[in-house]
């Protein structure tokens, strides 16, 4: 059976400005899956844009992948990663610095 | 009837088949083994610990101080300077990992129950480590750091400290923590190297909810008031290897009674701290939903801006009932 796992990365966590997730260590995983849920924001058109990003060593980070991104409250993004080596993070920001989101992210992982 | 000899010879059959498993004979178990956590196949029940949450699903009704504890990774030890340096079982390990601000916290916590009374022992081979600089953390600007001297790193007075904990509620819903910590640094960063123990038991959701407690983001959510705490035993150094990227385990084993609702005893490498006579403060009030809670944690709190992590190789957890 292969082995999976679910990680509460940000949890409900109010985002302003220029943001990086904490880095996550998942050298074991074949594939991962961002999740990036909005639940609030400071108005309709608050615009998050994310980028996944990937490191060897969980200090120097590189992007990877498509830019994504996610608009107003109560919606939610959500892509793939594969072949990322070993740390996974977001990094990311409100497209306006007077904007502000309020997200719950998840990082899901399988071998 | 079972006579004395045969029980000998049990006993001394069990001792042999323990030594002859490679995985066990590193452990000192109790009789019965009700978990063998080794994390070459997932996290074994190891979770992020949460503060409650009310009846629709609202994680803002979380208690600051519980809300950000950190997922816990299956880690292969991998560093900037030799990669990937595995574990001590195999190649990976669980780590709890704080986020970079002082006061920051990682808990991970097993959930299990009890179906007796007496003994409960913890056991694991551990290490931790304060994370490596970078040109994006800054870990030299931080708190703790001071000169490199060929020897002693900067990277080990910015470990802050580390936890093993249960909370246990017998039947009827009398509640109390059993409670080790191994405190690296004091709150200024200077090495104090001690095992410490709370003498308050931990704030609870309720006592939130009955406005009893009202705690902050990076408050101690074991027991906030340093001045709650207690030293045990005399000091202790461990093997930190010098920089924050060579890793050594470390062998603890932590036996507790629960008939007795008392401590009894740690033993971390080659030092054994009686504990029995430290006390085990439970709650005044009783808790419900709770009976025969047998939960067990570790966690590693950070005293500077700098990721603080602890890695567990492998946990086994025994009782004699």
């Amino acid at each position: 059976m292969r082995q999976s796992h679910a990680a509460v990365v940000e949890r409900y966590t109010v985002l302003r400005g220029d943001f990086a997730t904490e880095p996550h260590e998942a050298g074991w995983a074949g594939e991962a899956r961002w999740f990036v849920h909005v639940l609030d924001a400071s108005s309709p058109t608050a615009r998050l844009n994310l980028h996944g990003q990937i490191s060897p060593d969980g200090l120097n980070w590189c992007d990877i992948g498509e830019a994504q991104a996610v608009t107003g409250a109560d919606s939610v993004v959500s892509w793939p990663v594969r072949e990322f080596g070993q740390w996974l993070r977001v990094r990311g920001s409100t497209e306006s610095p007077d904007d502000w989101v309020k997200v719950l992210i998840y990082l899901t992982l399988k071998s | 009837m079972a006579t004395n000899n045969d029980r000998v010879a049990a006993d001394e059959f069990r001792r042999a088949a323990l030594l002859a498993n490679p995985e066990l004979s590193r452990f000192n178990p109790l009789p019965r083994i009700l978990a063998y956590d080794q994390f070459e196949t997932g996290t074994h029940g190891w979770t992020e610990l949460i503060g409650n949450h009310d009846g629709y699903s609202n994680l803002d009704t979380v208690d600051d101080h519980m809300r950000d504890f950190r997922p816990p990774q299956l880690s292969s030890c991998t560093f900037f300077d030799v990669g990937t340096h595995g574990a001590m079982s195999g190649n990976y390990a669980l780590k709890v990992a704080t986020r970079p601000i002082a006061g920051h916290t990682g808990v991970a916590i097993r959930r299990l129950t009890m179906s007796g009374r007496g003994l409960v022992q913890f056991e694991t081979y551990f290490t931790y480590k304060a994370e490596a600089g970078s040109a994006e953390n800054q870990v030299w600007e931080q708190a703790g750091a001071g000169e490199w001297d060929g020897n002693i790193h900067p990277s080990e007075q910015q470990f802050g400290a580390f936890t093993v904990a249960t909370d246990i509620c017998d039947p009827g819903g009398l509640r109390y923590h059993c409670v080790a910590r191994y405190q690296n640094t004091d709150l200024n960063n200077e090495f104090t190297r001690r095992w410490i123990y709370p003498v308050v038991p931990e704030p609870t959701p309720r006592e939130h909810l009955e406005g009893k407690a009202k705690l902050s983001y990076t408050d101690d959510f074991t027991a906030p008031d340093p001045a709650d705490w207690r030293t045990f035993g005399e000091p202790q150094a461990f093997c930190y290897n010098e920089v924050p990227t060579k890793v050594n385990w470390h062998y603890l084993r932590w036996q507790i009674d629960t008939s007795l609702r008392r401590n009894v005893e740690l033993q971390v490498n080659d030092q054994i701290f009686d504990m029995r006579d430290i006390p085990v403060p439970p709650y005044a009030e009783t808790y419900d939903s709770l009976d025969n809670l047998l939960n067990f944690y570790v966690s590693t709190r950070t005293h500077s801006n700098v990721r603080n992590f602890l890695y567990l190789d492998s946990v086994l957890i025994s009782v004699d009932w």
